[in-house]
């Protein structure tokens, strides 16, 4: 390695090498040190002369420079270089090679060598950050330098020379002024604290180098502090903390800045790791922390500046952190101090509009008082005018000053309004000439009496000048006035021109002047001109100054000039047209001329000032003079005397004084006062008592003046009341607002009383002439018969007429009515009148017009029925639409329709009722629904123990009524009948039913009233509903004749064994017809047969079957032969009407054989149906029908019926069928009896009716009768165990006609036998006497035997191998089923035996 | 009335006594039947050929004698005397 050795002495080489390295004996010697033999270059004295060359010119050059030579780029350097750049590197730098040297900014230069290496092109590098590490640290440094290329002996590239200087000084220092620069480049845009503190951010945010991060914490009031700006955190930190607390240990320290001292600390700990390294590659390792001092006062805060790590902590950097703090506090200082400056400004305004506010409200308040001293000083001073002079010189004192503070307190108002920019002008196209010569006019008669002369010189102007006259007024006048004061000889002059393309007005006087240096001043307010000299100390200071206000709202401006002692000019410059001012305030048509109206107290105060004047003021010619030019003095002495035609007034004022002088004034005029105190009072009392006229002050708690006039504009009844209005407030404004609100007039405080009462009168006047119309017009309405009634759109009603209180009870008295209406039904007894009544009432604003008929209730409490007519009109008054009814009482009409209706539907109940049961329920229910009863009961109190209950209640009885009820009804029998009776279920009435007394109860389920009405028609219907019970029962009595007689001529009641009959009439309700069936017992034990059909239908056939069926029955009786007997029925027939072509089957059928002899007369052939399903006409036997031919033989033929096998005979009606032959028919009835030929007679009777009935039912008369052979067995005998004898025989008999194989005979018989044993033996043992029913019936291919005792048997199992129990094991043998029945009442044995098995 | 019963007795030639009902048999004469049997000691053979019905009380008179008496019957009465046992207990004959 190529290190020098301290103390090593120098050879013969450093000699040589002393020659090369003597440019600079500092570095040279320590290049001479160099061991050159370790490195390419070898001994200086061997290098080549152009190196030697270099190295000479490096070392002698004041310039810093270093230079690289040789493969290795062997590094050299000058003591300027060693000073500035190279640091701690040197010597050991010297003689190394180049990338060695500057390993840390090796990639940045190493190729830039290359570079020039390679081309033999310089480089030029400025302010390159480089961080070098010369002082022990990376350090941030800059440079700018040249690389060029140096060549040897023979022009080879063989190094390369860096002339070098270092811009770390110039490069730092920059960026540091511009930072302060721009914190302080425009703090006078910055308002707030904050604003400033943003501002500080954004430019420390500016500048990471130096300071990578920044925290300003603010001190606050209680302790502490509180960070108020960060940078270099572009997310939280722990060190970036918002709060730090005085009592523990904080990150930042602060009681050291509050001290005022700065620090560096360094950032080691937990809470600094991480810190951001802003644009830096390392963070910072230090922070600065220095307060934010303040000028003579404890330091707002500090800021904590993070220091570049690369940059040493200097002087200079440490001045510039502190020049930053610097910055911070005073920008935080001045925020401050503008804050504060700005609420100082603030609270001045605020105390500004506070101290216009006053002067605004107790100006208004003045005029109150104010008006209560000139009123009644005014009408003392008309009372005495007689008095003692003294007296009048004090009240006209009094009326003067009062004048006087009136004129104060106007001036005081209108700067108010100006300042408020309330004052609100009308600018009206004036010829200003004229309007200034006549407010001048007014003066004359003063500036005369003051021995002045008085030049008015107003020359009409070439253009119209808009002016607002009441300001312009006050404008001239305020002049005037102050011209006479302070001029005490020689003259007053007014003029007009046209000057300078505007209009100017003078008002110039030979007065006593004003000091030059009192022209200032001229103009401000409630500045007052001390001088030695004027007519009056009187004068607030604000004349002028409101004038000169007053012009500046006319866009015009006034001037002044003065010597003193020979007068003052006032000019005042207008511009022409109306292009200065607000358009809105312009009116183009010229007002209507009026006299000045405001300069009396101007005049009067001038005139007080005129020792002359004065004499005469005070007097009260004096108050006339200024009146006499203003208004005549109003003729209120008439007034006074006639109470008779006066009218009654209605006074509304808070103030008690006010109440008691407006009272005096109008009670001395003669009117009637009621007298209250705020507009919610007002109201009530008008509500009950409708005045005249109504006075009312503006300003009035609760309920305001107008808001009154608006609440009574909202109320039809009070709508037509005129209202004068009082107020404080002046100005055009306020009365529009009042007559806009719809006040009749408008009076401003303070008035004069005969103003008022001139108001007053005019008003009443009119309000009389109005009530005049509406007293015609309710004449008109009370007149009309039907009632009349006006409602508002809620349905309230507002009016109504006399019929109205009339009809219903409820008179106007008692309006307005609202809803519920007092005459709606009570909603909780009568819910349905209720709504129906409620909603007639609330559907009337919804409807354009109609009638409609609703329940109301009397205020006497009975039922009314009104029919309403209403219709929606406009109401013009108030724009609203109304509901204008009108009702009439319909309550007889009502009930007579009502009356009709129920006896309609009772009629049509009873007329449709077919017995008495159907008419009771169906005229109970039509009660229950006519008073929408909750029940209708009827008792019947007949011959039974208990009365029979109907009731629409179908579940009831009699003994579930409640016994009160019950007792109740049962009491109501003493009533005589149709008396009507209400009890606390609702009423009662007594009628006679046909089964005897009936009472009948309304019950209506809620405590709801009935009207006499109601009890009346209850009386009505129970009388109608007797008298129908009566016919009902009667019809019923004929209709049961009708049938038992119609019954009688059809048939036997009873029929023998074994047969079934069915008869199908085809007139209903006739039971009868033209068909009949019979049968007959004949002596010998035979039955006849007889089965037959008279030609027609109906009554007139049945009629003629009638005789028929008796003749042929008498026949049968008197000879069992068939044949003869049709004989004879032949003669018969033709003897009856109507009967002849009767077709008739008649037979006589022996039961024991089956044989059945028969004859058929025209008849359809019977049907046999054998038990093995075989069918056989019965077609023998046949001729005509009856008295076709009589004198023809009838033949008669015999079929045997097999046992088992059913016969059919019937009428046409059953089978015949149009386009149908007769034969269909007959085959399909004997399919349905083959069908059924094992079912019993009876049920098959029923489907054989059933199954060839068509579809829509028999249209002939059908009669038909089935025979089943043999008929079944009956017998009932004695419990006794000699009749098994008599019923073995009996049955033993009928079994032979089932014929039957003789083993089952005999099986049967056992069966039977022991079944009716047991019967005997054991079902009646106790009791003797006792019946058993034995019942043996053939089917076609089974026997079925019933054996039925009233005992018990008992059980088979105790039984067994006893007598019985060998009997029911016979059974069980002998027998297909053997079925035991036990019951209460009895025990049944059912067998079944198959035939054939 | 009681159901027709007729009863006759006779000896046969080997001595046993021959008892010969005629009618009918049931609950109401059982008490004559019964009677007409303890009369005869020892065997008995009873001619049921002309009896048109025989009940269960019949039969048990019967089984309370079926260890010394013979029965002579139809066919009419088979069943009877089959179902009830006692053709097992007795030697039943035709005629």
């Amino acid at each position: 390695m190529a290190r020098h050795h301290d103390g090593e002495p120098a050879g013969p080489i450093a000699d040589r090498a002393a020659s090369v390295f003597a440019a600079d004996w500092k570095v040279g010697a320590d290049l001479a040190r160099v061991d050159w033999s370790a490195t390419p270059l070898g001994p200086p004295d061997r290098w080549p002369v152009s190196l030697q060359t270099a190295v000479s010119i490096l070392l002698a050059s004041k310039f810093p420079m270093w230079m690289a030579w040789g493969e290795d780029l062997t590094f050299f350097c000058n003591d300027a270089y060693r000073r500035d750049t190279l640091g701690q590197k040197y010597p050991w730098a010297l003689g190394r090679p180049s990338h060695e040297v500057w390993e840390e900014i090796w990639d940045a230069i190493g190729p830039r060598i290359q570079t020039v290496l390679a081309t033999g092109e310089a480089t030029w590098d400025e302010a390159l950050l480089l961080f070098l590490e010369r002082s022990g640290y990376p350090e941030e440094s800059y440079h700018t330098f040249s690389y060029s290329p140096m060549r040897d002996d023979d022009g080879r590239i063989v190094g390369m020379l860096c002339v070098v200087s270092e811009d770390t000084e110039r490069v730092i220092g920059d960026r540091r002024m511009a930072t302060l620069r721009d914190l302080g480049s425009d703090p006078s845009v910055l308002r707030t604290e904050r604003e400033m503190l943003d501002f500080a951010v954004t430019q420390l945010g500016r500048n990471p180098y130096d300071l990578p991060f920044t925290l300003t914490y603010l001190y606050q009031e209680g302790g502490g502090a509180r960070l108020a700006a960060a940078t270099g955190f572009p997310g939280g930190h722990p060190a970036a903390v918002d709060f730090l607390d005085p009592g523990g240990a904080t990150v930042w320290p602060i009681e050291m800045p509050l001290r005022g001292e700065s620090a560096v600390m360094p950032l080691d700990g937990a809470v600094f790791a991480d810190l951001p390294p802003g644009p830096w590659a390392a963070a910072p390792a230090q922070a600065m922390v220095v307060p934010l001092r303040q000028q003579g006062g404890q330091p707002y805060g500090f800021l904590v500046a993070a220091l570049n790590r690369y940059r040493a902590m200097d002087e200079g950097y440490g001045a510039f952190v502190e020049l930053v703090a610097g910055y911070i506090a005073a920008g935080i200082g001045s925020a401050r101090s503008y804050g504060a400056q700005q609420r100082r400004a603030e609270e001045l305004m605020e105390l500004d509009r506070a101290k216009t506010t006053f002067f605004s409200n107790i100006s208004h308040e003045f005029r109150t008082p104010l008006t209560l001293i000139m009123g009644p000083v005014q009408e003392l001073q008309n009372r005495l005018s007689d008095a003692d002079p003294r007296v009048r010189e004090e009240l006209e004192a009094i009326r003067r000053n009062g004048m006087r503070l009136g004129k104060l307190v106007n001036n005081l108002l209108d700067f108010s309004r100006i300042e408020a920019g309330r004052m609100r002008a009308v600018y009206e196209r004036v010829d200003l000439a004229v309007v200034t010569r006549e407010l001048a006019s007014v003066f004359r008669s003063a500036v005369v009496k003051a021995g002045l002369d008085f030049e008015v010189d107003c020359q009409t102007l070439p253009s119209a000048v808009y002016v607002d006259r009441d300001m312009w007024e006050k404008v001239v006048l305020n002049l005037l006035s102050n011209a006479l004061k302070f001029t005490f000889e020689g003259s007053i002059r007014v003029t007009t021109r046209a000057v300078d393309g505007q209009a100017q007005v003078e008002v110039a006087d030979t007065g006593i002047g004003v000091a030059d240096e009192e022209m200032p001043r001229l103009f401000e307010r409630f500045h007052r001109i001390e001088s030695a000299r004027s007519r009056s100390n009187e004068g607030s200071g604000i004349g002028l100054a409101l004038a000169k206000e007053l012009i500046a709202l006319h866009g015009g401006v006034i001037t002044a000039t003065s010597a003193v002692g020979e007068g003052t000019c006032l000019t005042i410059r207008l511009p022409f047209g109306s292009a200065h001012l607000p358009s809105d305030a312009v009116f183009s048509e010229p007002g209507v001329d009026s006299a000045p109206t405001g300069a009396d107290p101007f005049l009067q105060e001038a005139l007080r000032w005129l020792p002359s004047a004065g004499e005469s003021a005070g007097g009260g010619a004096g108050a006339a003079v200024g009146r006499g030019e203003q208004a005549p003095e109003p003729v209120a002495g008439p007034r006074r005397a006639g109470p008779a035609d006066a009218g009654r007034v209605l006074v509304a004022d808070d103030n008690a004084d006010m109440r008691d002088y407006l009272t005096r004034l109008l009670r001395g005029a003669g009117y009637e006062v009621t007298v209250v105190a705020d507009g919610r009072q007002a109201l009530e009392s008008v509500t009950a008592d409708v005045p005249d006229l109504i006075i009312s002050d503006v300003m009035m708690p609760d309920l305001d003046g107008l808001a009154l006039v608006a609440a009574l504009r909202g109320d039809p009844r009070t709508a037509s009341i005129p209202v004068l209005l009082l107020s404080a407030r002046a100005g055009q404004e306020a009365s529009i607002e009042g007559l806009r609100a719809g006040a009749d007039d408008y009076l401003v405080k303070p008035f004069a009383a005969a103003e008022l009462l001139a108001r007053v009168r005019a008003n009443i006047e009119l309000s009389q002439l109005r009530s005049h119309h509406i007293r015609w017009r309710n004449a008109l309405v009370d007149s009309l018969q039907e009632a009349f009634f006006i409602c508002e759109q809620d349905g309230t009603v507002v009016e109504t007429n006399a019929a109205f209180g009339g009809i219903l009870g409820y008179g106007p008295e008692g309006l307005p009515y609202r809803p519920a209406h007092p005459w709606w039904p009570e909603a909780a007894t009568e819910p349905e009148a209720h709504r129906r009544v409620a909603e007639a009432f609330t559907a009337l604003p919804g409807r354009d017009r109609g009638t409609q008929t609703v329940p109301v209730t009397h205020r006497e409490g009975h039922r009314l029925w009104i029919s309403i007519a209403s219709d929606r009109v406009r109401d013009p008054d108030s724009d609203r639409t109304v509901i204008v009814g009108t009702f009439r009482d319909v309550t007889a009409e009502y009930y007579a329709v009502q009356r009709e209706t129920a006896l309609a539907a009772l009629a049509g109940c009873l007329a449709r009722a077919t017995s008495l049961p159907e008419a009771l329920t169906g005229a109970l229910e039509e009660l229950k629904n006519l008073w929408h009863a909750r029940r209708v009961v009827a008792a019947v109190f007949g011959s039974g123990d208990e009365p029979v209950l109907t009731t629409t209640d179908p579940a009831l009885a009699w003994p579930q009524l409640a016994a009160e009820r019950r007792r109740a009804l049962a009491d109501l029998r003493q009533q005589p009948a149709l008396t009507t009776v209400a009890d606390e279920a609702g009423a009662s009435v007594l009628l006679e039913h046909p089964d005897g007394p009936l009472v009948l109860g309304i019950e209506l389920g809620e405590q709801r009233p009935l009207s006499v009405e109601d009890l009346l028609l209850l009386s009505l219907l129970g009388s109608h509903l007797a008298q129908g019970l009566a016919r009902v029962h009667q019809i019923e009595q004929q209709r049961e004749t009708a049938i038992a007689l119609q019954r009688a001529i059809l048939g036997p009641s009873s029929l023998p064994e074994g047969f079934a009959v069915r008869y199908e009439p085809a007139t209903r309700p006739l039971e009868v017809g033209g068909d009949w069936y019979d049968t007959v017992r004949l002596a010998d034990g035979r039955i006849g047969i007889v089965v037959g059909d008279c030609v027609g239908r109906g009554l007139s056939a049945a009629s003629v079957m009638g005789q028929m069926r008796s003749a042929c029955r008498a026949l049968l009786l008197q000879d069992a032969s068939p044949a003869r007997v049709l004989t004879v029925l032949d003669q018969f027939a033709l003897d009856v009407p109507g009967a002849v072509c009767t077709t008739v089957f008649c037979g006589v059928l022996d039961p024991e054989t089956g044989n059945l002899t028969y004859s058929s007369a025209g008849h359809p052939p019977g049907i046999l149906v054998h038990s093995d399903g075989g069918t056989h006409l019965l077609e023998e036997g046949r001729a005509l029908p009856l008295a076709v031919r009589p004198e023809h033989p009838r033949p008669e033929s015999i079929c045997a019926i097999p046992a088992r096998s059913t016969l059919l005979l019937y009428t046409d009606g059953l089978v015949e069928r149009r386009r149908r032959s007769l034969s269909a028919g007959i085959d399909q009835a004997g399919a349905v009896v083959r069908a059924g030929r094992d079912a019993a007679v009876e049920d098959l009777a029923t489907d054989v009716i059933n199954s060839l009935a068509p579809a829509g039912g028999y249209d002939d008369d059908v009669a038909l009768l089935l025979y089943r052979h043999p008929a079944p067995l009956q017998i009932s005998f004695a419990a006794e165990s000699s009749q098994l004898a008599p019923v073995r025989q009996a049955l033993r008999g009928w079994l032979d006609q089932c014929d039957l194989p003789p083993g089952t005979v005999q099986n049967v018989l056992v069966a039977v036998g022991e079944a009716c044993a047991n019967a005997i033996e054991h079902g009646h043992r106790e009791v003797r006497g006792e019946v058993v029913l034995f019942r043996a019936e053939a089917g076609v291919d089974s026997l079925h035997l019933t054996i039925t005792d009233s005992g018990s048997w008992k059980p088979p199992e105790i039984q067994s191998g006893t007598d019985r129990g060998r009997g029911l094991t016979l059974m069980h043998a002998l027998m297909n089923q053997v079925v035991v029945t036990p019951g209460p009442t009895g025990t049944t044995v059912r067998m079944h035996k198959r035939i054939g098995l | 009335m009681t159901a027709p019963l007729a009863l006759t007795s006779s000896r046969r030639q080997d001595g046993v006594t021959v008892l010969t009902a005629v009618g009918e048999i049931d609950m109401s004469n059982t008490g004559d039947l019964a009677t007409a049997i303890e009369q005869v000691p020892g065997p008995i053979v009873l001619d049921l050929t002309g009896v048109e019905y025989l009940d269960s009380a019949g039969l048990s008179v019967l089984f309370a004698h079926a260890d010394r008496i013979q029965l002579i019957a139809t066919a009419l009465l088979e069943p009877v005397l089959t179902i009830s046992g006692l053709a097992d207990l007795t030697t039943v004959h035709r005629p």
